[in-house]
């Protein structure tokens, strides 16, 4: 058994930020991490999402590889990745939830992604993060590869938690 | 030396989509006495119910084989593999450096029961790979069919693994015993996974499996019905 647990929670319509967040996972995986992933709900009503096709067939897809973060998750864990779409706004809310949803999130390492790198997303994360008391690992610079980048940094993250832990400043 | 590990002395996970015996400790299940045999590390016997199955999740460093006795597993991995595996097919994952993947029962109608068999490799950080294969069932009927070995064979499918190790199939008939010639230093698991089976005139059930050691070999054959089995020759 691992000496670090990863949890990695996305929001995800169309597949491209779950891509991001299985490669955060793979590479905490690699670094020998234990690995739970987590997607959170739609917010969207069912006749928004009944209303797009592609949407729709990922999200029956989606709902069955993953279920929503619960409370004892973020507990468990050592590592918090964040991985959010592009474009959102509304869903950000939901991985502050994720963080709030219990206390001992305090020391914990949060590694917020976006798609395409998005600042004001990546920010509103940051804060909530930090707010929560939890050490926030900085994005990887972008190299036109998220993909590559993500499972990087979910390498980089293990490692981080790793020393934190064997110094006694971790989680 | 032969030791029975009854199928009704197995840890056990039941939840609204699964039910799972587990021969060796695994997951919320763990007894020190049960930690796995040899480089067989896990031997769960799984019924999915239609629909359900194991969301996305990592492994890193194991050999993991899956055998259907009934239904259908849909797969799906970070290598990009999609398959669906059925029975008289094997599917051998080794996930190396690491792999994430999710496999459910491919029918919302139909239950599946498989097993699934984790093989300690014998180096890490290999390449992550996957491999499946059907054969006929004919060729396990009286007869012990490779499925999995270390060395790559030319003459029929069989999945190679990491692990100085063979995995054979056979379904057996009552009065039809074959023998089993084991090599010296050997270990061989017999595991019965439907049916009856005798195994040197000691009877196995459905579940139950058998550790050999420092015997020269086996008479396997059916018990008072056919039975299938599965066979791990271990280093």
């Amino acid at each position: 058994m691992s000496d670090v647990n990863v949890l990695v929670v996305f929001y995800s319509r169309s597949g491209r930020t779950e891509r991001l967040a299985l490669a955060a996972g793979l590479g905490a995986i690699q670094a020998r991490a234990n690995l739970r992933l987590r997607r959170l709900a739609d917010l969207a009503t069912p006749a928004m999402i009944e209303a797009s096709p592609t949407w729709k067939e990922t999200l029956i897809r989606m709902n069955r590889d993953y279920v929503a973060p619960r409370p004892a998750d973020p507990a468990w864990a050592d590592v918090i990745v964040l991985a959010t779409p592009a474009e959102s706004s509304v869903e950000v809310e939901g991985y502050c939830d994720v963080l709030r949803s219990t206390g001992t999130t305090a020391g914990k390492v949060a590694a917020p992604i976006a798609a395409g790198m998005n600042e004001t997303i990546l920010r509103a994360l940051y804060g909530a993060a930090a707010c929560a008391g939890m050490i926030v690992a900085p994005v990887r610079p972008d190299s036109g590869d998220d993909i590559a980048a993500a499972r990087e940094h979910g390498r980089v993250v293990v490692e981080m938690a790793r020393a934190l832990k064997r110094a006694g400043a971790g989680p | 030396m032969l030791t029975l590990r009854k199928a009704e002395e197995r840890g056990q996970t039941r939840l609204d989509w699964l039910t799972s015996y587990h021969t060796f400790s695994f997951g919320g299940y763990s007894d020190p006495r049960h930690m796995g045999f040899r480089a067989l590390r896990v031997l769960n016997d799984d019924r999915v119910a239609p629909g359900g199955g194991f969301g996305a999740h990592g492994h890193r460093d194991m050999e993991i084989l899956s055998y259907v006795l009934e239904g259908g597993l849909a797969h799906r991995d970070s290598m990009g593999e999609k398959h669906v595996l059925g029975p008289n097919e094997v599917q051998v994952m080794s996930a190396g450096t690491g792999v994430i993947h999710g496999e459910f029962n491919a029918s919302s109608t139909e239950p599946t029961h498989f097993l699934q068999i984790w093989i300690i490799p014998s180096a890490e950080d290999l390449e992550p790979s996957y491999q499946q294969f059907a054969y006929a069932p004919g060729e396990k009927l009286g007869a012990l069919r490779l499925l999995a070995g270390p060395d790559r064979i030319t003459d029929r499918p069989a999945a190679v693994i990491h692990q100085d190790a063979k995995v054979y199939a056979a379904r057996l008939r009552p009065a039809e015993p074959i023998e089993y010639s084991i090599g010296s230093g050997r270990h061989v698991w017999v595991q019965c996974a439907v049916g009856e089976i005798d195994v040197n005139g000691l009877r196995l059930k459905e579940g139950d499996g058998l550790a050999v050691s420092e015997e020269p070999g086996l008479t396997l054959g059916g018990g008072s019905r056919d039975g299938e089995l599965l066979l791990f020759d271990l280093a």
